[in-house]
């Protein structure tokens, strides 16, 4: 009966071990290829790929085809072309793959639309959301025809089937944050691992512009470059327009009767402007790196009881279709000018999973908030029904 | 003499069981590897099989024997600590402070932006455990009956859902889904590195356990005959509360708190040995514990692949019937 | 005080720093039983919980084997003191072997593994109780009897030099409770060990107590021999008796006087009295008894249940003031019951009173003594 040393000894021996863990833990990958080519100081700078909107990352082009994708607060990625070696001498912490990547693991799924859009899903081989989850038919096709595998979820991914592929990447969304272990196991497989921040992208042309990012991974950035303009020029007209002078919320009502709105200078807020309209919180915003906020139905009814427009946001929820449906989430909206009127719309599910059509969604609102009865929408519907 | 060949008995059949279940689980996986690769591998050889056999199934399956069996040992104190059948290593809120510090951690973290590494949030299990177990110390050196630990336990276990409750509101929902997803337990991604540290904390308290058998036969009369036997209640009550709280910090840090494991083997393995005798049951309860959570892994991720079912599930669906049939058979023998 | 094997020193005991009993000073030595009587909470047990450390001794010391107790490290307490308290024992899955096995805990290794040596010695013990019939079945299963004499054995098997019992025969019947206290005594004599304890049963405390130490509500009252402490009336106030009798010589207890005036009387003597007195104060009928001596064993118990006695010395002749005073009496009453067969030359007068009362037609016979409570008339 001694406990009191016992406890002693066995924190001692838990700390000296954690310090070796520590120390002896720096991750990295161990999938270090050869590095046959050119040294890293004398490469020479092709140009910087202008970024009209995106500002969370930044790709340089270099003379002898080598590619640097930097992510800030993710890393810096060198993509090799196809025969080339890994520059000798490389900076410790650039990440050097092995391009035009063929073999990656998807598990961030707003990623997907930028492949689609590039002919480059056949790049994927393994996705963590299954057939069910897909909205984009080629995906849904692909993963029917066995192209591609489910691979299990981003918080519990199968290790050996990832590793038995031979993954040459893993692109993960910011989850992965939430558990470390993952990204850390998968580093130490030999799969490098890419935390996109497409969603952190506060104007939502700077969101479409991460279609370059995945055409320099799959070696196809010209077409990336080309897309995204047409894009961009298809919104162009919307900017000279002047504004309507109407306000509209963007919201959705979680299960516990808050409700969700995005912060005033969040990517949703910034489409709302450019389509004309204007975000009926115009200084909501806290100091997290959230972009939404939950509020409670009192402030919300405060706010945006006299919104022109209400758009509702099915990601989460799912979709509505009544008048009575958005009713039944919560009674109080019945006296808000907008559902009287009966100009509330409703996003489809498959936005979330869409971001090339951001485009798309702007020309969207801006019909709905210039057009009587607009019909033949890609991503809003109204909600039918009347109020008494 | 009926004892001793049932002894005999039960402990060769938990080492079968065993051997069975480490050898069942490290041919089961996504990717085929063959018996006489694998065998190959276990002996040293190289190459694309031996990490995923050794790099990826083998910490897994040490993981799940180890963890298990502190479980099942700490459910065993536990319950002869508060003459409570349905004691279970949580019982005191040791998950509960886990959970409080690793959502303070994850939420301060992210929020900021900047990552967190997994040994981070290890630590921080495992000391919202510890805080949670300095706690209860604290109350048992006041109070006279133990039984109102439990309340303790289950205040605690209160007080930190209700803290961490109103920090979640201030996270995205993104990180309500995460710490849920925790609650149910996983041997996923587990490493060597997390199985040395495992193995340093769990196997010396199973030692310590062991050594403490005695006093723990003479508290099993109750503490007034344990004091008369020469017993010291006070350091006694302490320990008991350290290795049980060491024991399932230990889960939670690495796996999350797994329900059921801590609560049913001690009870099926009762059955077995027909013996209550702390020298018996708490190697028998570790080996236990060690079969059963390998079983219940082995389920969790091979029976719908990839998508891995959370652990706790396939515990809880395992452990509940037995758990309910054990105690009507006892009830049967003992009136 | 030197030869007291346990005892106290001003000790105060009480809960939760509040004392219930202060200054006791009591003491136990080898070969001998000390016995604490005294009423329902007056501080039996916590006087024996704080003997034994299971609460906080509120000051004062208790010496063990010339020692502090505070000062000897539990091991060593172990070895010299046993206990048999009113704890119920949870012992899942043990056989009562096992449970008498755990009294050789101090002694054991580090393991608690039993040698050769300590199972004979558990043998011993449960031989000592009588108990190598049940001593193999489960504990939880056997009877409130088996289960404290092998918790006796448990006491034994520590090889104690004082044992400390808290009411150990409270829920035993007779046979067993006799069979207990015979082997405490057994115990005593052949071993020389020191047993304090508390007891609910009069009789028996009377019967096995070398000293007896009578413990009231507000303090440990007097220690002294049996002799001395079981006197009626001492007995009658210590219990707070308003009702009933305490009967010292035979450590009995009557049931209150029925009051009023006597409606029969009862000519009895050498134990014939007694069941007819009891059967009337039962029906609620009072009496008067006589003639009687005062050491026939009818005396005691019409002293104490009826409203009026004729008696007449020890080995004194029933004379014609006694006859008188007899004839007076059986006057006042309604009807007189004869519970006399055969009558000795000494007390003729007791016959004579019979004849009296059977030519007055008073004579009312055993069979008819219902008669006396229902109202009826038969003869």
């Amino acid at each position: 009966m001694r406990p009191g040393r016992r406890s002693g000894l066995g924190r001692l021996l838990l700390a000296v071990l954690i310090l070796g863990l520590l120390f002896g833990c720096a991750g990295g990958n161990p999938a270090q290829a050869a590095s046959t080519g050119p040294a890293w100081s004398a490469l020479t700078v092709a140009r910087e790929v202008p970024l009209s909107f995106a500002t969370e990352f930044s790709l340089t082009e270099y003379d002898q085809g080598y590619t640097l994708l930097n992510i800030p607060t993710s890393g810096r990625f060198l993509i090799v072309p196809q025969g080339a070696g890994v520059p000798r001498g490389l900076e410790g912490d650039i990440v050097p793959l092995r391009g035009p990547l063929g073999r990656m693991y998807l598990a961030a799924t707003s990623a997907m639309d930028f492949f689609r859009a590039l002919n480059g899903i056949g790049s994927i081989r393994l996705s963590g959301t299954d057939v069910n989850g897909w909205y984009i038919d080629e995906a849904r096709a692909a993963l029917q025809a066995g192209d591609m595998v489910f691979a299990g979820k981003y918080s519990a991914p199968d290790y050996e089937l990832i590793f038995a592929e031979k993954c040459d990447l893993a692109i993960e969304s910011t989850m992965i944050y939430h558990t470390p272990e993952v990204k850390e196991q998968l580093e130490k497989l030999g799969v490098p691992v890419l935390v996109e921040r497409s969603s952190y992208e506060q104007d939502p042309l700077g969101r479409m512009e991460w279609v370059k990012v995945y055409g320099a991974l799959v070696g196809k950035l010209p077409e990336a470059e080309a897309l995204f303009d047409r894009e961009v020029r298809a919104v162009e007209p919307l900017l000279d327009q002047p504004k309507t002078g109407k306000t509209v919320a963007f919201f959705y009502i979680t299960a516990t009767g808050t409700v969700n709105v995005r912060k005033s200078d969040d990517y949703v807020s910034r489409m709302i402007a450019l389509a004309g309209g204007s975000y009926v919180f115009p200084d909501l915003s806290s100091g997290s790196a959230l972009s939404t906020v939950n509020m409670t139905m009192e402030s919300f009814y405060d706010g945006a009881k006299d919104a022109d427009l209400l758009i509702y946001n099915s990601t989460i929820d799912g979709e509505l279709f009544t008048l009575e449906e958005l009713l039944r989430k919560s009674a109080f909206l019945k006296d808000f000018k907008a559902v009287r009127a009966g100009n509330v719309w409703c996003t489809g599910k498959n936005l979330f999973q869409e971001p090339m059509g951001l485009g798309k969604l702007i020309l969207d609102m801006h019909r709905v908030l210039t057009e009587e009865a607009p019909t033949e929408l890609t991503y809003l519907h109204r909600l039918t029904g009347g109020v008494n | 003499m009926e004892k001793r060949t049932r002894l005999w008995i039960g402990f060769v059949g938990l080492f079968v069981a065993l051997l069975g279940l480490i050898v069942w689980n490290i041919n089961a996986g996504s990717v085929h590897v063959t018996p006489g690769e694998v065998l190959a591998i276990l002996l040293g050889k190289g190459g694309d099989g031996a990490i995923i056999v050794r790099g990826i199934r083998l910490p897994r399956i040490l993981a799940a024997a180890l963890l298990g069996g502190a479980l099942a040992l700490s459910g065993f104190l536990l319950q002869t600590f508060f003459a409570n059948p349905i004691a279970g290593p949580f019982i005191l809120g040791i998950s509960s402070g886990a959970k409080l510090v690793l959502s303070l951690t994850l939420i301060a973290f992210l929020s900021r932006g900047v990552a967190v590494g997994s040994l981070a949030l290890i630590l921080a299990a495992f000391c919202g455990a510890l805080l949670s177990m300095g706690f209860v110390l604290l109350i048992s050196a006041k109070v006279k009956r133990m039984s109102l630990l439990i309340i303790s336990g289950v205040m605690i276990g209160y007080i930190c859902s209700a803290v961490t409750d109103f920090l979640v509101t201030f996270a995205d929902d993104a990180n309500i889904i995460n710490l849920h997803h925790w609650s149910l337990g996983s041997f996923s991604g587990i490493t060597w590195g997390n199985v040395a540290v495992m193995a340093g904390v769990i196997l010396p308290a199973l030692l310590v356990a062991f050594l403490l058998s005695k006093p723990i036969s003479a508290y099993q009369l109750g503490e007034v005959y344990a004091q008369n036997m020469g017993v010291n209640i006070r350091t006694f009550r302490a320990a008991l509360i350290l290795l049980s709280s060491v024991l399932s910090a230990a889960v939670t840090a690495f796996a999350g708190p797994i329900s059921f494991v801590g609560v049913a083997v001690p009870h099926i393995i009762r059955s077995i040995f027909k013996t209550a005798k702390p020298l018996v049951m708490i190697p028998a309860c570790f080996l236990g514990g060690a079969v059963f959570c390998l079983l219940c892994d082995l389920i969790a991720r091979t029976a719908f692949a990839p998508t891995e079912l959370s652990i706790s599930s396939v515990t809880a669906l395992f452990g509940a019937p037995v758990v309910i049939l054990v105690m009507l058979r006892r009830q049967k023998e003992n009136l | 005080m030197d030869t007291y094997y346990l005892h106290t020193e001003h000790m105060d005991v009480g809960y939760d720093g509040v004392p219930l009993l202060r200054d006791i000073e009591i003491g136990v030595s080898r070969g001998e039983i000390l016995t604490l009587i005294g009423p329902n909470g007056s501080g039996k047990s916590t006087i024996l919980k704080s003997m034994i450390r299971q609460l906080k001794l509120l000051g004062g010391v208790v010496v063990l084997d010339g020692r502090p107790m505070a000062d000897l490290r539990e091991g060593d307490i172990a070895r010299r003191m046993a206990i048999l308290m009113t704890e119920r024992l949870r012992a899942e899955l043990m056989t009562g072997e096992d449970v008498v096995s755990t009294g050789r805990y101090p002694y054991t290794g580090r393991l608690g593994i039993l040698t050769r040596e300590d199972r004979a010695k558990v043998r011993e013990a449960i031989a000592l109780v009588h108990g190598e019939e049940f001593a193999g079945r489960l504990f939880a299963q056997l009877s409130d009897g088996q289960r404290q004499r092998l918790l006796l054995a448990r006491a034994v098997c520590q090889e104690p030099e004082v044992i400390v019992l808290d009411e150990p025969t409270s829920f035993l019947d007779v046979k067993h409770k006799l069979e207990l206290l015979e082997i405490l005594k057994k115990l005593v004599r052949e071993r020389n060990v020191a047993v304090i304890m508390s007891l609910h049963e009069l009789d028996l405390a009377q019967k096995i107590s070398d000293r007896v130490v009578a413990v009231t509500k507000s303090a440990v009252d007097r220690c002294d021999t049996p002799e001395n402490i079981f006197q009626s009336d001492y007995i009658e106030a210590l219990y707070g008796m308003e009702s009933g009798s305490y009967n010292a010589l035979f450590g009995s207890l009557e049931m209150a006087r029925v009051q009023g005036k006597a409606k029969a009387f009862v000519i009895g003597g050498g134990g014939r009295g007694i069941p007819v007195y009891r059967a009337l104060q039962r029906r609620g009928v009072p009496f008067a008894a006589g003639i009687l001596w005062e050491n026939d064993v009818d005396y005691p118990v019409a002293r104490s249940l009826a409203a009026e006695t004729v008696a007449v010395p020890p080995f004194a002749p029933m004379n014609e003031a006694a006859l008188k005073q007899g004839r007076a009496m059986m006057d006042r009453c309604e009807r007189v019951l004869c519970c006399l067969v055969d009558f000795g030359t000494l007390n003729e007068s007791n016959r004579t009173l019979r004849d009296e009362a059977a030519r007055a037609g008073k004579l009312l016979s055993l069979e008819n003594l219902s008669d006396l409570w229902t109202g009826g008339e038969s003869r």
